[in-house]
């Protein structure tokens, strides 16, 4: 019955979704403050690097592996964070993509701990891990009538929706808090906002390694989904790939991000019928959105519209 | 060795600095990342090697053929996703750079429908010529990439400073709306100057072919993040920046793989940049302190 | 201008609308019968290949090879195979969404591919958990049919073919001194390498340099001149042919003369195509020798020409033979099972097929002889 309707191919998309909210989220947020980086594909490899290391040499527990992997790409998004207040616009988003690249190229190169290119191999999966502690305890899939696959997908996917979630919601009060307040003074005019008393610095910093924690959050994340890891998962591509979710879905408010983000995992998916030229689909597809939405799909305006014709339905308020 | 791996170096500087004039046109005077700069290169480098190779035509047709792909390329980049872009309310830097983007991907895989994925060799009686001083060989392309590469800067130079069009497109450059209410056509030198970056991203993309024998789909991509990284590095918009840079890059990645660790290679360019933002960040030519755009 | 381009964006939104009931509707497929009806066994094959992006060219030549076995497979009747072919643009995630996809489909017995090692690493796990069997036609990393049981490759590994090359060049040469040059960003080159190192030390070889290259790269001079002042006798180059050949037609420039020990990927006549005279020299250990006078050989060169407008190479010959295996194991499985298929599969025993005499090990890896050929005067040759 239940197992009818759980397609572990579909919850491998979902999950893969949720991932890349994440992503597209740690480039919406140093973006709230005025700050492009095109980081979140080293930052990401940072995060997921450190997790499965930790989990394979230490044999931690996965969520300790993640928290850890996501705490130390923060902490370097401190350390990159700093120096980088000097740039903005374009300058800011060369360098963080040049930062990616470096950091791909020493995971290429540092054989002994990331063992090149060939990658990390046997990382404990999230979902697997947890049928076998279901095992132990006495729980087995069938008893919800469910295969083991379909069984460590739905908690895959289970745990990243909470988590994703979690961010989401975390984001928003921040956004409507002092901090997020102070974010969006920065970015509409740095000059302005420092003259208000308003510490640069420190926000600009703090933004920049939040966007930098939960790329190595989603990194993480990533390497427990997937179970094998190497440095081409962390290239130019998937730089280029996340600042698309967030601006197509509109970069101005959180919610195009997640809209990007869903949209272009699913649309190469779709486009799986047409796979030769799915590509070039989507590269069109770009083309034309910018000139039509240059600001992304949804903006404020979209979103206050959408608000109104509530209103207007419920009539109440 | 040492004279050998310099001469390397130039030669791969030249051919960088020639990709790197194009990006550094564009944002001189737009104000925006070209990102399908490498792709256009890529094509111009295609239209080469079909012209010898199966239409058989002579080198210097191929030159004219790639010039003009390139610059009707350049064309329709500027009057489909730039312009409608321009002088739009809510547009951010960002949107020209996804846009262009857009043309990158889009380029990059028709070409790998047209010509196929691998790479294709580039065959011309004149790649094969060379000079002999001493135990050094020195091929003919070689010295021909480095004297178009100086010819493109100074020509660029003079271009700019000297006629009335390079004056009108520096007017353009400095303030856009200042320089139409003086009478420049702006459209129209903005449609110009993005033809010529492309134009210039051909005659590279012939260079390449020629020296290193190999076209592939996947070439622009490599070699566009390599001029990103040298715009930067010689001044946003600077001309002799770009020309210096792009040698600089090119002799400092042949260097690391001669006495260092060829496996950094590639992220030389961006650790150069990264250094350089952070002492200079308007770059080693650049005079405007670094703003956003 | 302005409301040509709103036009076009309600044309997309319908478009993408569109697309999406499109796919929502193209899985569930109505022709459901992975029963035996008049004799032949029909069965519906996964295939996940590597057909956009960089390295296009091996998922192309991959899928070629496949579609040729299957269509004199099925002219043969007996069986009657049905290959579902997916993409997985080379990136690990998006080979596992495929294969996932794949998996999910109760009709799919069993799956071919990914095309790289890395996508292979990521998928054979989900699929050996799944218990459908899967083989590499392309994966020649070390630790591919070690990952599990349903796990097999019928693509002879580096381990067993380079050192064969090396030491049937150095023997005739008498090289001592070797340079390496690898990339080093690629896991099928890395692992190639990383035998090359291993057989050179063994065989007591002086390594003079070691040099790596990236994916992307169109300028080797820097490298090779290095190499070329270490003056080696022999140079060993881990490289894919689209990297490997250019390589060659750069050193041959230069004056390198020394012959070039390639690995697996090297092998193809796409070398001729690319270095032209500057091929000669190249020595590599395979299974599949283009140039066999073997009839099976010749009529498939045949066959694949006329078909896709170029010759064969081994990954096309290899994924074309995969098949063959497969479709011999589903013969003597009696039924399109996945258990049944699984079980044949395992036991597949001197199989003659394109490139010879082939067996699985106990582990699902890869027994067969292996040919030294080299190219001399602008073609491959048996090497002697």
């Amino acid at each position: 019955m239940l197992a009818d309707f759980i397609n572990p191919y579909h919850l491998q998309i979902a999950s893969f979704i949720l991932i890349n909210i994440l992503l597209a989220i740690s480039v919406y947020v140093p973006l709230s403050s005025g700050q492009l980086s095109l980081g979140s594909a080293g930052f990401m490899g940072v995060g997921a690097y450190t997790s499965a290391l930790l989990t394979i040499h230490f044999d931690l527990p996965i969520f300790v592996g993640v928290l850890v992997g996501a705490a130390v790409a923060g902490c370097l998004g401190i350390i990159i964070g700093i120096p980088s207040l000097r740039l903005s616009g374009v300058y800011l988003a060369i360098a963080t993509l040049g930062l990616g690249e470096v950091i791909r190229v020493i995971f290429v190169n540092w054989e002994s701990l990331t063992k090149g290119s060939i990658g990390l191999t046997g990382i404990p999966q999230m979902g697997r891990e947890l049928l076998k502690l279901a095992r132990n305890v006495g729980i087995e899939p069938a008893m919800f009538g469910l295969r083991n696959n379909q069984f460590v997908y739905l908690m895959v996917f289970v745990i990243l929706l909470i988590l994703v979630i979690g961010t989401i919601w975390f984001v928003f009060r921040q956004q409507n808090s002092r901090i997020g307040r102070s974010f969006s003074s920065i970015q509409m005019d740095e000059k302005a906002a420092e003259s208000m008393g308003i510490n640069i610095t420190y926000f600009k910093v703090l933004s920049f390694s939040q966007g930098a924690f939960l790329a190595g959050l989603a990194g993480a994340l990533f390497a427990h989904v997937m179970g094998y890891i190497s440095p081409s998962d962390f290239s130019y591509h998937r730089a280029v790939e996340i600042l698309i979710f967030t601006v197509f879905g509109g970069s101005e408010v959180i919610i195009g991000s997640i809209f990007g983000a869903i949209f272009l995992t699913l649309i190469p998916e779709v486009l799986r019928f047409v796979s030769e030229y799915r590509y070039i689909i989507y590269g069109i597809m770009l083309v034309i959105l910018m000139a039509v939405r240059p600001q992304g799909i949804l903006d404020i305006h979209l979103l206050s519209k959408f608000k109104r014709l509530k209103r207007s339905k419920g009539g109440v308020r | 060795m040492l004279l050998e791996q310099f001469i390397n170096g130039m030669t791969l500087g030249s051919i960088y600095a020639i990709v790197a004039l194009g990006f550094t046109l564009v944002f001189g005077v737009l104000g925006i990342i070209n990102m399908a700069h490498g792709e256009i290169f890529m094509v111009g480098a295609f239209v080469g090697v079909m012209t010898t190779g199966v239409l058989g035509w002579p080198l210097w047709l191929a030159f004219v053929a790639s010039i003009v792909v390139t610059s009707i390329l350049g064309y329709l980049l500027e009057t489909f996703t730039l312009r409608p872009l321009r002088g739009k309310r809510g547009v951010s830097h960002l949107a020209p750079l996804i846009s262009t983007i857009g043309v990158s991907i889009l380029l990059e895989n028709l070409s790998h429908h047209l010509f196929g994925a691998g790479n294709k060799p580039f065959r011309t009686e004149f790649a094969e010529m060379s000079i002999e001083i001493g135990s050094l060989t020195i091929y003919i392309v070689q010295i021909v990439i480095f004297v178009i590469s100086i010819i493109l800067m100074i020509g660029l130079s003079i271009w700019l400073s000297k006629t009335k069009a390079g004056k009108a497109l520096r007017a353009t450059a400095e303030n856009l709306e200042t320089a139409s209410i003086l009478g420049v056509d702006t459209k129209k030198i903005i449609t110009l100057t993005v033809i010529i970056a492309s134009a210039m991203g051909g005659i590279a993309g012939i260079l390449v072919g020629m020296a290193f024998n190999s076209v592939s789909p996947q070439m622009g991509l490599a070699i566009g993040l390599k001029g990103l990284a040298i715009i930067i590095l010689g001044g946003m918009g600077n001309v002799k920046g770009a020309m210096v840079g792009g040698l600089i890059l090119g002799l400092s990645e042949t260097f690391l793989v001669a006495y260092g660790d060829s496996g950094y290679r590639d992220a030389i360019a961006f650790i150069m940049i990264i250094v350089i933002l952070l002492l200079r960040p308007q770059g080693i030519f650049g005079s405007k302190i670094a703003e956003g755009r | 201008m302005k409301g040509i381009f709103q036009k076009s964006f309600t044309v997309m939104v319908v478009l993408m609308l569109f697309l999406l009931t499109a796919c929502s509707g193209s899985s569930t497929g109505d022709e459901g019968s992975t029963n035996t009806d008049g004799g032949t066994i029909q069965a519906k094959i996964g295939v996940v290949s590597y057909l956009t992006g960089a390295g296009a060219a091996y998922g192309e030549a991959i899928t070629n090879g496949l579609k040729l076995a299957q269509s004199e497979i099925n002219e043969q009747g007996e069986v009657n195979i049905d290959l579902v072919i997916e993409d997985s643009a080379g990136e690990a995630e998006q080979a596992l969404s495929a294969a996932q996809k794949l998996m999910n489909d109760e009709e799919i017995l069993a799956i071919i591919g990914p095309t790289l090692s890395t996508e292979f690493f990521a998928v054979a796990p989900e699929a050996d958990l799944n218990g459908i069997s899967i083989m590499g036609t392309s994966t020649t990393a070390e630790g591919i049919p070690e990952i599990g049981d349903y796990v097999f490759r019928n693509s002879i590994p580096e381990a067993l073919a380079i050192p064969t090359a090396m030491e049937k060049a150095v023997e005739r040469t008498g090289a001592k001194k070797v340079a390496l040059i690898y990339g080093n960003d690629d896991v099928l080159t890395k692992s190639g390498f990383d035998t090359m190192k291993k057989a050179a030390e063994e065989m007591g070889l002086e390594i003079v340099t070691i040099e790596t290259f990236q994916k992307g790269q169109s300028d080797y001079n820097a490298q090779l001149t290095k190499i070329k002042n270490a003056n080696p006798d022999l140079i060993l180059a881990s490289a894919l042919y689209n990297e490997g050949a250019v390589i060659m037609d750069q050193a041959r420039k230069m004056g390198i003369e020394v012959p070039f020990v390639g690995g697996n990927g090297f092998n193809s006549p796409q070398v001729l195509e690319i270095a032209g005279e500057a091929a000669n020299g190249l020595i590599v250990a395979t299974p599949w020798f283009g140039e066999s006078e073997d009839p099976k050989v010749v009529e498939f060169n045949k066959k694949f020409e006329e078909a896709y407008g170029k010759l064969p190479d081994q990954f096309a010959a290899q994924a074309y033979d995969a098949l063959y295996i497969y479709a011999d194991a589903l013969k003597r499985a009696g039924e399109a099972d996945r258990e049944l298929f699984h079980e044949a599969l395992a036991e597949t025993k001197n199989f003659e097929g394109l490139l010879g005499n082939f067996s699985f090990d106990e582990i699902g890896d890869v027994v067969m002889d292996v040919k030294v050929v080299e190219i001399k005067d602008g073609k491959f040759v048996e090497f002697q």
